[in-house]
Protein backbone atom coordinates (compact mmCIF):
# COMPACT_ATOMS: atom_id res chain seq x y z
CA UNK A 1 0.00 0.00 0.00
CA UNK A 2 1.03 3.31 -0.63
CA UNK A 3 1.50 6.33 2.34
CA UNK A 4 -1.56 7.97 0.87
CA UNK A 5 -4.14 4.91 1.12
CA UNK A 6 -2.25 4.07 4.47
CA UNK A 7 -3.38 7.58 5.77
CA UNK A 8 -7.02 7.26 3.74
CA UNK A 9 -7.99 3.56 5.63
CA UNK A 10 -6.37 4.78 8.48
CA UNK A 11 -8.44 7.91 8.94
CA UNK A 12 -11.70 5.85 7.50
CA UNK A 13 -10.57 3.75 11.06
CA UNK A 14 -10.33 6.72 13.03
CA UNK A 15 -13.75 8.11 12.18
CA UNK A 16 -15.67 4.70 12.57
CA UNK A 17 -14.39 4.69 15.66
CA UNK A 18 -14.53 8.34 16.83
CA UNK A 19 -18.42 8.21 15.81
CA UNK A 20 -18.91 4.59 17.76
CA UNK A 21 -17.14 6.48 20.74
CA UNK A 22 -18.95 9.87 20.83
CA UNK A 23 -22.46 7.66 20.44
CA UNK A 24 -21.27 5.33 23.31
CA UNK A 25 -19.26 7.86 25.68
CA UNK A 26 -17.22 5.03 26.29
CA UNK A 27 -13.65 6.23 27.54
CA UNK A 28 -10.07 4.50 28.67
CA UNK A 29 -9.82 6.89 31.58
CA UNK A 30 -13.59 5.54 32.75
CA UNK A 31 -12.73 2.03 32.05
CA UNK A 32 -10.01 2.10 35.19
CA UNK A 33 -11.04 4.88 37.67
CA UNK A 34 -14.39 3.92 37.38
CA UNK A 35 -13.55 0.62 38.64
CA UNK A 36 -11.08 2.25 41.34
CA UNK A 37 -12.73 5.18 42.19
CA UNK A 38 -16.69 4.18 42.26
CA UNK A 39 -16.91 0.53 41.48
CA UNK A 40 -18.65 0.76 38.55
CA UNK A 41 -18.00 -1.34 35.54
CA UNK A 42 -19.78 0.11 32.39
CA UNK A 43 -16.33 1.11 30.53
CA UNK A 44 -14.59 -1.23 31.82
CA UNK A 45 -16.47 -4.36 30.55
CA UNK A 46 -16.91 -3.04 27.10
CA UNK A 47 -12.88 -2.60 27.36
CA UNK A 48 -12.49 -6.73 28.85
CA UNK A 49 -14.64 -7.73 25.22
CA UNK A 50 -12.92 -5.63 22.94
CA UNK A 51 -9.89 -7.16 24.44
CA UNK A 52 -11.05 -10.70 24.32
CA UNK A 53 -11.82 -10.45 20.95
CA UNK A 54 -8.74 -8.89 19.90
CA UNK A 55 -6.43 -11.45 21.72
CA UNK A 56 -8.18 -14.46 19.57
CA UNK A 57 -7.99 -12.43 16.39
CA UNK A 58 -4.37 -11.37 16.71
CA UNK A 59 -2.76 -14.24 18.13
CA UNK A 60 -4.95 -16.48 15.59
CA UNK A 61 -3.52 -14.48 12.92
CA UNK A 62 -0.31 -14.34 13.85
CA UNK A 63 -0.45 -17.99 14.50
CA UNK A 64 -0.19 -18.17 10.64
CA UNK A 65 2.36 -15.50 10.44
CA UNK A 66 -0.08 -12.48 9.07
CA UNK A 67 -0.78 -9.18 10.34
CA UNK A 68 1.96 -6.17 11.65
CA UNK A 69 2.85 -6.64 15.36
CA UNK A 70 4.60 -3.92 16.93
CA UNK A 71 7.80 -4.27 17.06
CA UNK A 72 10.48 -2.91 19.88
CA UNK A 73 12.21 -3.79 22.66
CA UNK A 74 10.54 -2.98 25.95
CA UNK A 75 11.89 -2.35 29.74
CA UNK A 76 11.61 -0.51 32.72
CA UNK A 77 10.66 2.67 30.72
CA UNK A 78 7.79 0.93 29.73
CA UNK A 79 6.24 0.49 32.97
CA UNK A 80 7.10 4.30 34.43
CA UNK A 81 5.76 5.66 31.29
CA UNK A 82 2.43 4.34 31.34
CA UNK A 83 2.61 4.95 35.26
CA UNK A 84 2.86 8.63 34.52
CA UNK A 85 0.28 8.35 31.86
CA UNK A 86 -2.38 7.10 34.17
CA UNK A 87 -1.57 9.72 36.76
CA UNK A 88 -2.14 11.96 34.39
CA UNK A 89 -4.98 10.68 32.69
CA UNK A 90 -7.19 11.01 35.93
CA UNK A 91 -5.87 14.27 36.61
CA UNK A 92 -6.87 15.35 32.87
CA UNK A 93 -10.25 13.17 32.95
CA UNK A 94 -8.96 11.90 29.49
CA UNK A 95 -6.95 9.79 27.65
CA UNK A 96 -5.67 9.74 24.30
CA UNK A 97 -8.63 8.67 22.83
CA UNK A 98 -10.73 10.84 24.60
CA UNK A 99 -9.15 14.06 23.97
CA UNK A 100 -9.92 13.87 20.41
CA UNK A 101 -13.63 12.70 20.94
CA UNK A 102 -14.53 14.89 23.24
CA UNK A 103 -12.49 17.80 21.55
CA UNK A 104 -14.91 16.92 18.65
CA UNK A 105 -17.62 17.07 20.90
CA UNK A 106 -16.81 20.87 21.39
CA UNK A 107 -15.07 20.33 24.91
CA UNK A 108 -12.41 22.88 25.64
CA UNK A 109 -10.83 21.93 28.09
CA UNK A 110 -9.96 18.22 25.89
CA UNK A 111 -8.25 20.36 23.62
CA UNK A 112 -6.69 21.92 26.17
CA UNK A 113 -5.36 18.66 27.24
CA UNK A 114 -4.60 17.41 23.73
CA UNK A 115 -2.32 20.78 23.47
CA UNK A 116 -0.45 19.95 26.78
CA UNK A 117 0.11 16.40 25.91
CA UNK A 118 1.89 17.35 22.60
CA UNK A 119 3.62 19.56 25.22
CA UNK A 120 5.09 16.98 27.12
CA UNK A 121 6.36 15.13 24.29
CA UNK A 122 8.20 17.91 23.29
CA UNK A 123 9.95 18.12 26.71
CA UNK A 124 10.50 14.25 26.70
CA UNK A 125 12.37 14.53 23.36
CA UNK A 126 14.34 17.14 24.88
CA UNK A 127 14.96 14.95 27.97
CA UNK A 128 16.01 12.19 25.49
CA UNK A 129 18.66 14.18 23.73
CA UNK A 130 20.51 14.70 26.84
CA UNK A 131 19.96 10.97 28.47
CA UNK A 132 19.75 8.97 25.18
CA UNK A 133 17.18 6.57 27.17
CA UNK A 134 15.40 4.27 26.58
CA UNK A 135 17.62 2.96 23.56
CA UNK A 136 16.40 4.27 20.26
CA UNK A 137 14.91 1.70 17.94
CA UNK A 138 17.98 1.47 15.61
CA UNK A 139 19.82 0.70 18.81
CA UNK A 140 17.00 -2.14 20.39
CA UNK A 141 18.69 -5.90 20.04
CA UNK A 142 15.54 -7.95 20.76
CA UNK A 143 17.56 -9.02 23.84
CA UNK A 144 17.59 -8.35 27.89
CA UNK A 145 19.86 -5.27 28.43
CA UNK A 146 20.28 -5.05 31.99
CA UNK A 147 22.40 -1.82 31.63
CA UNK A 148 19.84 0.13 29.79
CA UNK A 149 17.27 -2.16 31.80
CA UNK A 150 15.69 -3.19 28.95
CA UNK A 151 13.66 -6.95 28.88
CA UNK A 152 13.70 -6.86 25.12
CA UNK A 153 10.98 -7.83 22.82
CA UNK A 154 8.57 -11.12 23.38
CA UNK A 155 5.23 -11.74 22.24
CA UNK A 156 2.87 -14.61 21.45
CA UNK A 157 4.81 -14.81 17.99
CA UNK A 158 8.06 -15.70 19.81
CA UNK A 159 6.01 -17.99 22.27
CA UNK A 160 4.91 -19.99 19.34
CA UNK A 161 8.53 -19.91 17.63
CA UNK A 162 10.29 -21.03 21.12
CA UNK A 163 8.06 -24.11 22.36
CA UNK A 164 6.70 -25.18 19.19
CA UNK A 165 3.23 -24.29 20.11
CA UNK A 166 0.52 -22.05 18.01
CA UNK A 167 0.21 -18.32 19.34
CA UNK A 168 -3.27 -19.12 19.05
CA UNK A 169 -3.07 -21.80 22.21
CA UNK A 170 -1.94 -18.60 24.31
CA UNK A 171 -4.34 -16.33 23.12
CA UNK A 172 -6.64 -18.65 24.16
CA UNK A 173 -5.32 -18.66 27.61
CA UNK A 174 -4.99 -14.99 28.19
CA UNK A 175 -8.81 -14.98 26.43
CA UNK A 176 -10.02 -16.92 29.05
CA UNK A 177 -8.28 -15.38 31.73
CA UNK A 178 -10.22 -11.91 30.30
CA UNK A 179 -13.13 -14.14 30.45
CA UNK A 180 -12.79 -14.86 34.23
CA UNK A 181 -12.22 -11.22 35.05
CA UNK A 182 -15.41 -10.33 32.96
CA UNK A 183 -17.59 -12.89 34.97
CA UNK A 184 -15.75 -11.49 38.16
CA UNK A 185 -17.16 -8.38 37.31
CA UNK A 186 -20.65 -9.50 36.80
CA UNK A 187 -20.85 -11.65 39.64
CA UNK A 188 -19.67 -7.89 41.60
CA UNK A 189 -22.65 -5.75 39.91
CA UNK A 190 -25.10 -8.52 40.51
CA UNK A 191 -24.29 -7.92 44.81
CA UNK A 192 -24.34 -4.32 44.01
CA UNK A 193 -27.42 -4.90 42.79
CA UNK A 194 -29.15 -6.92 45.48
CA UNK A 195 -27.40 -4.45 48.31
CA UNK A 196 -29.21 -1.50 46.37
CA UNK A 197 -32.74 -3.74 46.37
CA UNK A 198 -32.31 -4.68 49.82
CA UNK A 199 -31.35 -0.52 51.09
CA UNK A 200 -34.40 -0.21 49.06
CA UNK A 201 -36.74 -2.44 50.85
CA UNK A 202 -36.19 -1.19 53.83
CA UNK A 203 -36.05 1.97 53.39
CA UNK A 204 -39.78 1.57 52.09
CA UNK A 205 -40.17 -0.02 54.86
CA UNK A 206 -38.91 2.23 57.83
CA UNK A 207 -41.57 4.91 55.46
CA UNK A 208 -44.50 3.14 56.00
CA UNK A 209 -43.60 2.53 59.30
CA UNK A 210 -43.32 6.27 60.02
CA UNK A 211 -46.65 7.00 58.48
CA UNK A 212 -48.23 4.51 60.08
CA UNK A 213 -46.73 5.81 63.23
CA UNK A 214 -47.88 9.28 62.69
CA UNK A 215 -51.93 7.75 61.24
CA UNK A 216 -51.86 6.38 64.90
CA UNK B 1 -32.13 8.34 12.94
CA UNK B 2 -32.49 6.15 15.70
CA UNK B 3 -28.26 5.86 16.15
CA UNK B 4 -28.31 9.15 16.57
CA UNK B 5 -31.10 9.67 19.62
CA UNK B 6 -30.01 7.04 21.64
CA UNK B 7 -26.55 6.18 23.52
CA UNK B 8 -24.87 3.30 22.22
CA UNK B 9 -23.83 0.33 24.61
CA UNK B 10 -20.05 0.68 24.84
CA UNK B 11 -20.06 -2.90 24.97
CA UNK B 12 -21.63 -3.16 20.94
CA UNK B 13 -19.40 -0.10 20.12
CA UNK B 14 -16.01 -1.88 21.94
CA UNK B 15 -16.68 -5.19 19.84
CA UNK B 16 -17.48 -3.21 16.31
CA UNK B 17 -14.08 -1.58 16.76
CA UNK B 18 -12.60 -4.63 17.83
CA UNK B 19 -13.23 -6.21 14.58
CA UNK B 20 -11.97 -3.16 12.78
CA UNK B 21 -8.91 -3.20 14.25
CA UNK B 22 -7.93 -6.75 13.35
CA UNK B 23 -8.75 -5.53 9.84
CA UNK B 24 -6.18 -2.51 10.58
CA UNK B 25 -3.50 -5.37 12.29
CA UNK B 26 -4.03 -7.25 9.00
CA UNK B 27 -3.56 -4.12 6.90
CA UNK B 28 -0.83 -1.70 8.53
CA UNK B 29 -1.04 -2.52 12.60
CA UNK B 30 -3.06 -2.20 15.50
CA UNK B 31 -5.58 0.79 16.56
CA UNK B 32 -2.61 3.79 18.23
CA UNK B 33 -2.75 7.23 19.36
CA UNK B 34 0.56 7.78 20.75
CA UNK B 35 2.64 7.62 18.30
CA UNK B 36 0.73 9.84 15.61
CA UNK B 37 0.37 12.75 18.45
CA UNK B 38 4.27 12.50 18.47
CA UNK B 39 4.52 13.02 14.86
CA UNK B 40 2.25 15.88 14.83
CA UNK B 41 4.14 17.68 17.56
CA UNK B 42 7.40 17.14 15.29
CA UNK B 43 5.36 18.53 12.29
CA UNK B 44 4.32 21.65 14.89
CA UNK B 45 8.18 21.87 16.24
CA UNK B 46 9.62 21.31 12.55
CA UNK B 47 7.07 24.50 11.66
CA UNK B 48 8.66 26.87 15.04
CA UNK B 49 12.03 26.26 14.77
CA UNK B 50 12.72 25.21 11.12
CA UNK B 51 16.08 23.91 11.48
CA UNK B 52 16.99 24.15 14.80
CA UNK B 53 15.01 21.37 15.15
CA UNK B 54 18.05 19.38 13.93
CA UNK B 55 19.67 20.62 17.14
CA UNK B 56 17.37 17.95 19.06
CA UNK B 57 18.46 14.58 18.23
CA UNK B 58 15.35 12.93 19.54
CA UNK B 59 13.62 14.53 16.03
CA UNK B 60 16.25 12.83 13.90
CA UNK B 61 17.02 9.61 14.96
CA UNK B 62 13.74 8.43 16.95
CA UNK B 63 10.70 10.34 15.39
CA UNK B 64 11.94 12.33 12.07
CA UNK B 65 8.97 14.49 11.26
CA UNK B 66 6.36 12.91 8.20
CA UNK B 67 3.59 14.26 7.17
CA UNK B 68 2.71 10.60 5.67
CA UNK B 69 2.47 8.95 8.40
CA UNK B 70 -0.84 6.81 8.74
CA UNK B 71 -0.90 6.65 12.42
CA UNK B 72 -1.88 10.96 12.41
CA UNK B 73 -4.86 10.06 10.45
CA UNK B 74 -6.34 7.46 12.81
CA UNK B 75 -6.23 10.82 15.45
CA UNK B 76 -7.57 13.66 12.95
CA UNK B 77 -10.44 10.62 11.79
CA UNK B 78 -11.48 10.18 15.54
CA UNK B 79 -11.65 14.10 15.53
CA UNK B 80 -13.44 14.04 12.64
CA UNK B 81 -15.58 11.36 13.65
CA UNK B 82 -16.78 12.43 16.88
CA UNK B 83 -17.52 15.81 15.41
CA UNK B 84 -19.82 14.34 12.90
CA UNK B 85 -21.80 12.22 16.01
CA UNK B 86 -22.17 15.19 18.09
CA UNK B 87 -23.45 17.56 15.71
CA UNK B 88 -26.37 14.29 14.27
CA UNK B 89 -26.59 14.04 17.63
CA UNK B 90 -27.48 17.74 18.23
CA UNK B 91 -24.57 17.09 21.18
CA UNK B 92 -21.96 19.82 19.88
CA UNK B 93 -21.58 22.68 22.10
CA UNK B 94 -18.53 24.24 23.38
CA UNK B 95 -17.84 22.88 27.28
CA UNK B 96 -15.51 25.20 28.97
CA UNK B 97 -13.94 24.28 32.34
CA UNK B 98 -14.89 26.45 34.81
CA UNK B 99 -12.40 26.69 37.55
CA UNK B 100 -9.19 27.52 37.85
CA UNK B 101 -8.26 23.87 39.42
CA UNK B 102 -9.52 22.06 36.69
CA UNK B 103 -7.62 24.18 34.16
CA UNK B 104 -4.22 23.16 35.95
CA UNK B 105 -5.15 19.62 36.53
CA UNK B 106 -5.75 19.32 32.76
CA UNK B 107 -2.18 20.85 32.13
CA UNK B 108 -0.77 19.11 34.52
CA UNK B 109 -2.49 15.87 33.39
CA UNK B 110 -1.76 16.74 29.59
CA UNK B 111 2.13 16.84 30.33
CA UNK B 112 2.06 14.16 32.20
CA UNK B 113 0.72 11.43 29.27
CA UNK B 114 2.48 13.74 26.91
CA UNK B 115 5.80 12.58 28.64
CA UNK B 116 4.24 9.11 29.78
CA UNK B 117 3.37 7.79 26.00
CA UNK B 118 6.85 9.42 24.85
CA UNK B 119 9.20 7.71 27.45
CA UNK B 120 7.29 4.24 27.66
CA UNK B 121 7.52 4.40 23.69
CA UNK B 122 3.43 3.29 23.82
CA UNK B 123 0.29 4.81 24.81
CA UNK B 124 -2.55 3.19 26.24
CA UNK B 125 -4.60 2.59 23.35
CA UNK B 126 -1.76 0.16 22.30
CA UNK B 127 -1.34 -0.96 25.73
CA UNK B 128 -5.13 -2.26 25.84
CA UNK B 129 -5.88 -2.51 22.16
CA UNK B 130 -2.25 -3.72 20.51
CA UNK B 131 0.18 -4.60 23.04
CA UNK B 132 -2.00 -6.70 25.48
CA UNK B 133 -3.62 -9.05 22.45
CA UNK B 134 -0.30 -9.66 20.72
CA UNK B 135 0.51 -10.69 23.91
CA UNK B 136 3.84 -8.44 23.93
CA UNK B 137 5.84 -8.34 27.22
CA UNK B 138 5.43 -4.68 27.25
CA UNK B 139 1.69 -4.95 27.37
CA UNK B 140 1.90 -6.72 30.63
CA UNK B 141 4.06 -4.10 32.14
CA UNK B 142 2.35 -1.21 30.38
CA UNK B 143 -1.02 -2.56 31.75
CA UNK B 144 0.77 -2.95 35.57
CA UNK B 145 2.01 0.61 35.02
CA UNK B 146 -1.22 2.08 33.44
CA UNK B 147 -3.24 0.85 36.65
CA UNK B 148 -0.72 1.42 39.21
CA UNK B 149 -0.86 5.27 37.73
CA UNK B 150 -4.69 5.38 37.68
CA UNK B 151 -4.66 3.94 41.35
CA UNK B 152 -2.21 6.80 42.45
CA UNK B 153 -4.23 9.26 40.27
CA UNK B 154 -7.21 8.30 41.81
CA UNK B 155 -5.84 9.27 45.41
CA UNK B 156 -4.98 12.38 44.96
CA UNK B 157 -7.98 13.14 42.98
CA UNK B 158 -10.15 12.13 45.92
CA UNK B 159 -7.62 14.42 48.17
CA UNK B 160 -8.51 17.32 45.85
CA UNK B 161 -12.30 16.97 46.01
CA UNK B 162 -12.39 16.28 49.99
CA UNK B 163 -10.24 19.70 50.02
CA UNK B 164 -12.23 20.87 47.91
CA UNK B 165 -15.99 19.66 49.31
Amino acid sequence: MTPIVECLVAFLFGSVAGLLMQRSRFCNTAALRDAIMFKTYRNTKAMLVAMMILTVGFTGFMSVGAGHPLQFDVGLNTFAGLFLFGIGMVLAGACTVSTWVKAGEGNIGALWALIFTFVGMFLFSLVWSASWWPPAPQTMTGQINAPALQLGFANAQTLQDKFGIPAIVFGLAQTAFLALLYRGILRRERAQHAEHEKHQREHQKKKAARAAAVEV
Amino acid sequence: MEFFRKTLDPIIALAAIAVLDIFMFLLMGAWTVGGGETMMTGLMAQAVLGDELDRIPFWSIVFPPHADYWKIYISLGMLFGAFVGAVASKEFYLRVPRHLSEWVLITIGGLLMGFGIRLAYICNVSTFFGLMPEMNLGGYLAMSGIIAGAWVGSLIYKKLLERDA
